[in-house]
Formats: C-alpha cells, structure tokens, sequence
C-alpha cells in the first residue's frame, strides 16, 4: 500500500466513519436479535431471551472498539476525537493551558528563529549551479611574519602559475574590488565595481539577462573597457532599458561600453547587504609588468574543481605547486603555500561558532520548557486519575488512554508552535535588523518552507517528549486504587514526585548553564568596552575621500590634491585637527608589508619581517589623540627630497629593538626601496583590526608625500580617509566639511561618513548581538525554571498539607515548617546548581573563541550566577513556604 | 454432550474463512455453521466474532454486503474472495503438516526414541 492509497483510505474511512458506526450497530444487533428468535424458538420467554442473548454476546462496547481498530482506520479517527476532547479539557483549565503553551512557545519560537538564521547562513545553499564545487584560493602565509593569519590575498603572478599549472580545476578566476565613479549628465556617483579575469562568469555558471559575459582576450590591457551591469544597477540606473546593451557609459571619465547585464539573482561576491553588493563587473587586464608582480597580494581567486575531482586531491596539488614556486622563487614564495576553501565555508568560517552557540542556547531553552511542561502535566495527570480510571472501568485499554494522553500534549505542542511562529517572526526581524552588517547572506533570512518544516518537526518532538512520561503514568495508575482514593490528593506518590525532582533539578542545571555561558559573554562585553582602542574616538568624524584609479598622473598631483583639501578642512571653524590616513583602525582592511631593519641581517623578501603600513599625513595621529611616546610626530617638513621620516608603534619598537632606543634606527620598507627612512617618533599601540584583538599589531606610519610608486607596479591614484577632530558633535560640521572638499573637486564622491564612536560600537556589534541574543535566551531559562520550582513546590506543599498540620498540632513553629518547605526547594536547586556547574565548565570552553579578558571557567562568574540562581529558587518556594505557614491544623487533619 | 473446548489462538480466522468458503454467510450465520460443523464442540466467545470478521474483511480475504435474511430482516453478508480462497488453502495446508508433525511426535513410544 503506498503512502498516498493509505491516506486515501483513512480520507474515505473518516467520511464514511458514521456510516461505518450505524451500519456496525445495526449488524451487531442483528446478531443479538437473531440469537434472541432463536432462543424464543426454544422456548424462551422474549425478555428473558434479550437479556440472555445480551450477555452471551459479551461486552458490546469493547467488541465495538475492537472492530473499529480491526478496520485500520482507527489511528486517525481516534486521534481526532482524542483532539477534539484534548481542546475541550484544555479551555476547561485556561491557566494551565497558556502557561504551557507560553512556555513552549518560547522555547520552540526561539528555535525558529534561530534555526532560520543558521538555515539561510550556514545551511541554503549559494545561489550558483553546483555551489559546492566552488572554492575560494588563497595564499596560507609563513606563520613567523604573519602570525595567527591563516589566508592571504594572492599576487598575479602566483595565480598565474596556479592556473596555468594545475589540473584539478575546470577554470580559476582572480577578482579585485574596488570603487569607480560612474558620470550620467555631470553627476557623479560612486560604483562597487568587481574586477575580475576573463572566466569568472564561466566558473559561476552564471548566464546574463542580456547581452554575454566576457570573452577571451578582453583581459588583455587595451581591450578590457567592457562592463557587465547588475540587474539591480541596470534598473535604478538605466530605467531596465535593454538598448544600454551595447552603449558607451562613463566610468572615471573613460566610455566603458555595456556588454551585458544580469539576471536579479546573481551576487558576486556574496554579500549581507545590498549596500554592499557589486553593481557591476569589468575584467581584469594586467599589464606584462603586473603579470610579472609575485611579492604583492592583492588579489582573491576563485575556482571550480574539476567533475570526480575531491577537495583534498586538489589541495594536494597546489601544495605541490606552491612547493615548486617557493623553489623556484625562494626571494618571494618562501614559506608561502596556497589553499583551497569550499566558498561557502570561506564566507561564514566566522559567525558558524557564535551560531552554533547560539543554537545550542536555545536547545536547551526548549530542554527547560519541555522539563517546565512535563511536570505541569505530571501534576495534572495526578489529579485526573480519577477520570482515567472512570474510563479504563468503560473498557478502555492502556494504548489507547496512551494514545488520548499523547495527543493532547501534542495539541498543547502544536498550539505552542503556531504561538511560536509569531514569536519567530518577529525575532527575526530584530535578528537582521542589528547583524544585517555582520552576517552574511543576512539578507536571505525568510521563515521559509524548510523553517516552517523544522518547526513543525521540534512541535511534535516535543509534544512526544513533554507527553510521554505523564502519559505512562495516567495510563499505568492502578484502577482500584484510584477509586477508592477518590480525588487521590493524600496519595503515596513517591515515584511521581521523584520524577517531579528530577524534572525541576534537570531545570535548575540547565538554566544554570545558560546563565553561566550569557555571564561570561557579558564579562567580556563589559572588558571590550572598556578596553583602550589606543585612540580617542569621541568627536571624530571620518570619511573617504574617493579618488579613482586614473584621475591622477603622478603622484605629486594627488598629494597636493589631498594637501589642498586638509587645508581648507583645517581652517573650518569647530574642526580642532584634521589628518589623513589610508585605512582605519578597527576596519580589517590595510596593508601589511615587508621592511628591513638597520642592524639585522638582510633576508630574502619571503624572510623579511611584516609589519601593518599606513599612509598618513600630519595632523593625523593628533586628531585621533594617538599619545607621542618618544621622538617627534611627522610634520610639514616631511616630503619628497627630504630624509623618509617613519612613526613606529610602540610595540614594533619593542620586538625590534628591544633594549634599545628606537629612535634614530634606519629602515627600508620593501616595497619602497629607493628611500631609506628613520625612525623618528615612537607612538602607542592602536587596536588595527578589532577591538577584540589580543596582541597589538606592530605598525608603521609614513607620511603621505614622502610616497613612491610601489617595486614592480605603475602609478594608480587612490583614495585616502579624511579624520577631522571637532569641538563639539562631530557630525555637525560634515556640510561644511564636504562642502569645502567639492569647492575643490565637485566631481569626488564622499564615502562611509561615520563618527569613531559608531566604528568602535560597529566592531562590537557583533560580540554585542551575541552576548544579548545569549543573554534573553539565558533569563528565559531562569524564568522557566522559577516556574519549574514554583509548581514543584506548591504541589509538594499542597501534598504534604496533612502531615504540616499534624506537625504544627505537635508543636512545631511557624518557623520549623518554612524551614521545611524551604529546605527542600534548597536542595534542589543547591543539586541543580551543582550539576548545572559542572555541565558548564564542561561545555564553556566552547564559547572561548567568543570570550575577550574572560576565562571560560571564570570563578566570579560562576559563583556569583550559582548564588543568583539560589536566590531566585529561594524566591519562588516562598510563596509556597508562606502557605504551609498558614496551615491550620484543624482544617489540615480533616482534609481529604 | 462433550464438553466444549476453548479455540487454540489464531485458528478463528480459518474456522471463519472455512465457514464463509461454503457460501456467504452473516455474522451469526458463521457462528451457527462453525457450532453446527464441530458439533458444539467449539467454544467460541460471540464479542471476538466481529472483530475478527472486521479485520479479514480488512486484509482483503472476505468481501461484505447488505442482503435479506432469512426471516427478512437486513443482515451483512460475508463471502470468500479469491484472494482469501488461496490464504485459505495455504492455511489449510499449512494446519495440516504442522498437526500430522505434532500428532507424530506425540505419538512416538518410548521404543521409537
């Protein structure tokens, strides 16, 4: 029988099922009737016969119900009717009913909501054919100039040699990002341009809407003034006009013409949020002399491997190949190997810990409130014991109490999933609405049908956990036993109320360990913000001055272009200081380059120590407040033709000149060969990458004019980060800011304009996100377990209202009998709390790579949330405790 | 008289599909000819009766339908289908070498060990 025919028969059975009832009835009674002429044939007086015929026949009833399950439709039909009883129990007893339902409801909304996020993040797969097949490339380091850096962008030539030489990949692509000024009747506006070598579309499998993709040759310098448009591009910019195919567009002051555009789905690179998704691709035309360059990495590189080929098969081949070119090239590729990572994997190695976390945060939610609910039905099923044996005395059988006892917590689960749908819903929503920025494809977080699947699923899990054992129970109670004891409230339940412990000790320790996990997150949050960036970012506003590749020359053009432009910021009332520098502290993005030191040895450039290398200006480390250890700042004195003045960091002065003075040493930076530079100021160390960054980076500045074009490339202009100190409410003075730059250039697009609180806040904002989701999910689990110990409580309290009265009838205090009741919830919340410590310290060492200044077996933090937590039980056996005070004796010892 | 003996467990089904092979038959019907076949020698409880025809018509073996009875009232009337002719020869045969095996070996003197 397949699935759909059986289906089709209990569809039939359930519409036939009256039917099937009277037809039943009336064939049952046939028999007895016709047994009953019989016996009235023999002689039988007709009432006699009836009567005697009745009892021949049996128990009619069960006989009833034994055919209908012999009908097969049983389960389906059985499972309605038990529903339909379960609801109306359940509107009988409205307290309970919401308590549950709230209380699953949040743990299964909770799993909704997070499930989605690890659903579109970690789970969907990306929006390419084959996605799994695509790997990211990267360059691994050597780890004694770049510690702790796993990947590294690629240099041309090296992706050159890899896609010449390796066989494991049907195409390989390097892309660069960067920012071009498209021009449409005079107005200019800054453009997320992907550059990319010809094959890109080809490894994406991605066909365009209109027009084509790039073809072979267009790399070649002279022949790459094409772009292919986005379809979000092409339909803001140009109106979804399909003539543009075709079309000369001005980008950076030179016709491009529009080749193609494509289709809405398409995203390259992958990114969170629209903001920052590429709006159009161009390829990439390296000159003889960028093919040749092998020592600087700039480039990604994308591949897909070749059909039957594995993922270790072809790392094993590039590490051959990086292997022949460290060889080959020992002066650039020493140490220098080459990876490749599933691109999936590459885009979401960082939150899949914060998410797994947080997955596992609010399993155990949905852990407590299934322990939550399941005593309360414990208790329940206690004082329906009367019903259930009304009932078992009718014939039913112990499946089939089962059965009805499962399908109204399945109910009550259910209810709490649709409940927790809506609770979902809305997290969701605040989800993307604070890590939009911080989590890829954060964009693709929708309450889709494989999330609608998942809950459906966890809903009748837990149903199936919460019912199960109570449903045991009901159906095991002893039938006599439970009639003679009437309401059975003096019962001897001691499995029951064991089980009822467990259940409460289980809450406590679960709760316990979440408290612990979203205490640390807090301890660490708190020593993050507190931590010194090396900077003051109050009253600093900051922005990018965004010059174009081409719009310069030479490079003296564009440092008196930035010269002119600091001048005028200078002179602005309400701006105290203003510099420039390349890249921000806190933005994950600058470079790193080689030097060599006076007095150490000389080694070839894939030994030669890296340090973090900024471009500023004057003016710069005074308008961040960055403290003037020793020496002096870089001035106006500081230009080409005179000797190349350096700033070090305080930490780059202490690992290379350790006991000495820094100041006065000489220095040549690799990449700038042809003027040495001397250490003339010593400055402190700046948080480079994120707050949360262990070790200073060693930095170097060098001054903007005294800038060079780099060994082995040609001059490309490049844009620089305007940082103005103002007197008061830094976002104030940007109109006369950015008005002053366009009196100078009307054309320069101004970018990313922030303050340096918002960057600091920004780089948190992560941890932040974390340690609140943790945090909520934490103080639900202490709210459920209050609840769990509450309703523990007041039963054992209402249980043992007998034996309190006879105590306080033999004497005992007011105080001896909330001792009594006090000590018990104690207990077990002091086993709870041991356990849940324990349970802790084995599983905190998983939020370690979340921590910042915080141990995962923090001593503070774990006592201090023990003592909360024993606090809050303490709290919630009171009310309980104060009843039993009240007992009175006379009313205590009468009370059945 | 002889006493009347309890049925072994799982052996209504085939007195049933034995009964209804002679010709359809309603409920009480089968329980006559069952009685009237073992000359009343079979015990059987008339409750399980229904549930067992239920479950047979269930499997496939037995069909039903509504006809006349013989002092005209309606009765369910059950009859053997195909399907349920060749069960039942496979249980027949089935019963027969499991009852010839047990016979033999209750049979067997002490001489034949």
């Amino acid at each position: 029988m397949t699935f759909w025919s059986r289906v089709s028969s209990w569809l039939q059975a359930m519409l036939r099922r009256s039917r099937m009832e009277s037809e039943m009835d009336a064939e049952l009674r046939f028999h007895v009737e016709a047994y009953a002429d019989d016996l009235i044939r023999s002689g039988v007086p007709r009432p006699e016969a009836l009567r005697r015929a009745r009892l021949v026949f049996g128990g009619i009833e069960n006989a009833k119900e034994e055919c209908r399950e012999a009908r097969g439709v049983h389960f389906v039909e059985t499972l309605l009717q038990d529903s339909r009883y379960g609801a109306r129990t359940m509107l009988r007893s409205p307290g309970f009913t919401v308590t549950a339902v709230l209380a699953l409801a949040l743990g299964i909304g909770a799993n909704t909501a997070i499930f989605s996020v690890v659903n579109a993040v970690l789970l969907r797969p990306l929006p390419y054919d084959q996605p799994d097949r695509l790997m990211q490339v990267w360059h691994t380091p050597p780890q004694k100039s770049f510690p702790g850096m796993p990947t590294f962008a690629v240099s041309p030539a090296n992706f050159l040699d890899w896609r010449e030489q390796s066989r494991s990949f049907e195409g390989m692509s390097a892309y660069g990002f960067g920012r071009y000024t498209l021009t449409r009747s005079g107005h200019p506006e800054a453009i997320r341009m992907v550059a990319a070598t010809v094959g890109l579309f080809s490894i994406l499998r991605a066909q365009p809407l209109l027009g084509r993709g790039f073809l072979a040759g267009e790399d070649e310098p002279g022949h790459e003034h094409e772009v292919v448009l986005s379809y979000g591009l092409w339909r803001g910019h140009f109106a979804g006009n399909p003539d543009i195919v075709g079309k000369n567009i001005q980008l950076n002051g030179q016709a491009f013409a529009v080749v193609g555009v494509m289709r809405p789905e398409f995203d390259f690179p992958i990114s969170s949020d629209p903001g920052s998704r590429a709006q159009m691709w161009k390829p990439l035309a390296w000159s003889a002399q960028d093919r040749a360059v092998r020592d600087n990495h700039n480039y990604a590189v994308i591949a897909r491997l070749k059909d039957g080929v594995s993922l270790p098969q072809a790392q094993a081949e590039l590490d051959a190949i990086s292997n022949a070119l460290a060889q080959a090239y020992p002066n650039d590729n020493k140490g220098w190997g080459a990876i490749a990572i599933p691109v999936r994997e590459d885009l979401v190695g960082d939150v899949r810990p914060a998410l797994l976390i947080l997955l596992g945060a609010v399993a155990l939610v949905l852990l407590i409130a299934c322990a939550n609910v399941a005593n309360l039905m414990l208790v329940r099923a206690l004082s329906r014991r009367k019903e259930v044996a009304v009932r078992t005395a009718l014939g039913a059988t112990r499946r089939r109490l089962l059965q009805q006892a499962l399908s109204e917590t399945l109910l009550l689960a259910f209810a709490g999933g649709a409940l927790g749908l809506v609770f979902a819903h809305y997290g969701v929503i605040l989800i993307v609405k604070f890590l939009a920025e911080r989590l890829p494809r954060a964009n693709e977080i929708a309450l889709d049908s494989w999330v609608l699947a998942f809950t459906l699923g966890i809903s009748l899990l837990t149903g199936f956990a919460v019912g199960l054992l109570p449903a045991l129970r009901m159906a095991e109670a002893d039938l006599n036993q439970a009639l003679k004891q009437g309401l059975g409230r003096t019962a001897t339940d001691s499995g029951g109320s064991r089980t009822r412990n467990v259940l409460a000790v289980s809450e406590v320790a679960l709760s316990l360990m979440l408290l612990i996990g979203a205490g640390l997150l807090i301890r660490s949050l708190w020593v993050l913000q507190h931590v010194n960036p090396g900077f003051d970012p109050s009253n600093v506003v900051t922005m990018a001055v965004s010059v174009p590749t081409g719009k310069f020359a030479e490079a003296t053009q564009q440092i008196n272009y930035f010269g002119r432009i600091l001048e005028r910021v200078r002179a602005l009332p309400g701006v105290q200081s203003a510099g420039l520098i390349d890249s921000l502290p806190l933005s994950d993005d600058g470079s790193h380059q080689p030097f060599s030191a006076e007095g150490r040895p000389t080694a070839p450039m894939a030994e030669l120590p890296e340090v973090e290398v900024r471009l500023i200006s004057p003016g710069y480390r005074s308008a961040m407040h960055i403290p003037l250890l020793s020496g002096r700042d870089v001035d106006d004195s500081d230009v080409a033709g005179r000797p190349g003045a350096v700033l070090i960091s305080e930490s780059m002065a202490k690992s290379f000149w350790p006991n000495e003075d820094a100041i006065g040493k000489h220095l040549t930076l690799y990449f700038f060969p042809e003027l040495p530079r001397v250490v003339v100021g010593v400055v402190g160390d700046v948080k480079m990458t994120a707050m949360n960054e262990t070790q200073p980076a060693p930095t170097l500045y060098f001054p903007v004019a005294q800038m060079s074009v780099p060994r082995g490339a040609s001059w490309r202009s490049f844009g620089m980060i305007l940082v103005a100190r103002t007197d008061a409410a830094p976002l104030s003075v940007v109109p006369a800011i950015t008005g002053s730059i366009r009196e100078i250039d009307s054309e320069v697009p101004l970018l990313n304009i922030r303050t340096m609180d918002d960057s600091v806040s920004a780089s948190l904002s992560q941890a932040r996100f974390t340690m609140l989701l943790l945090g909520a999910f934490a103080g639900l689990a202490l709210l459920l377990a209050v609840v769990g110990i509450y309703s523990v409580m007041s039963y054992a309290v209402s249980r043992r209202t007998n034996e309190i009265g006879i105590r306080v009838a033999l004497g005992a205090s007011r105080g001896d009998v909330l001792l009594l009741i006090v000590r018990q919830a104690l207990l077990l919340a002091l086993i709870g709390s041991v356990i849940g410590i324990v349970g802790a310290l084995a599983l905190s060492r998983l939020l370690a790579s979340q921590l910042y200044g915080v141990r995962p077996t923090d001593p503070v933090t774990f006592i201090s949330l023990a003592a909360l937590l024993m606090i809050v039980a303490l709290a919630a056996s009171y009310i309980p405790a104060r009843r039993a005070m009240r007992v009175d004796p006379m009313t205590a010892l009468r009370y059945e | 008289m002889a006493k009347p003996i309890d049925l072994l467990q799982g052996t209504l089904d085939m007195l049933i599909l034995k009964a209804v092979s002679l010709g359809p038959l309603h409920g009480y019907g089968v329980l006559l000819r069952i009685q009237q076949i073992s000359k009343d020698r079979l015990e059987i409880q008339q409750g399980s009766l229904y549930p067992a025809l239920y479950r047979l018509e269930h499997q496939g073996w037995i069909a039903s339908e509504w006809g006349e009875s013989e002092n005209k009232r309606k009765a369910k009337y059950y009859r053997l289908t195909a399907a349920g002719k060749r069960r039942f020869q496979a249980e027949t045969e089935k019963w027969n070498r499991m009852a010839d095996m047990i016979a033999g070996i209750l049979n067997t003197t002490p001489e034949e060990v």
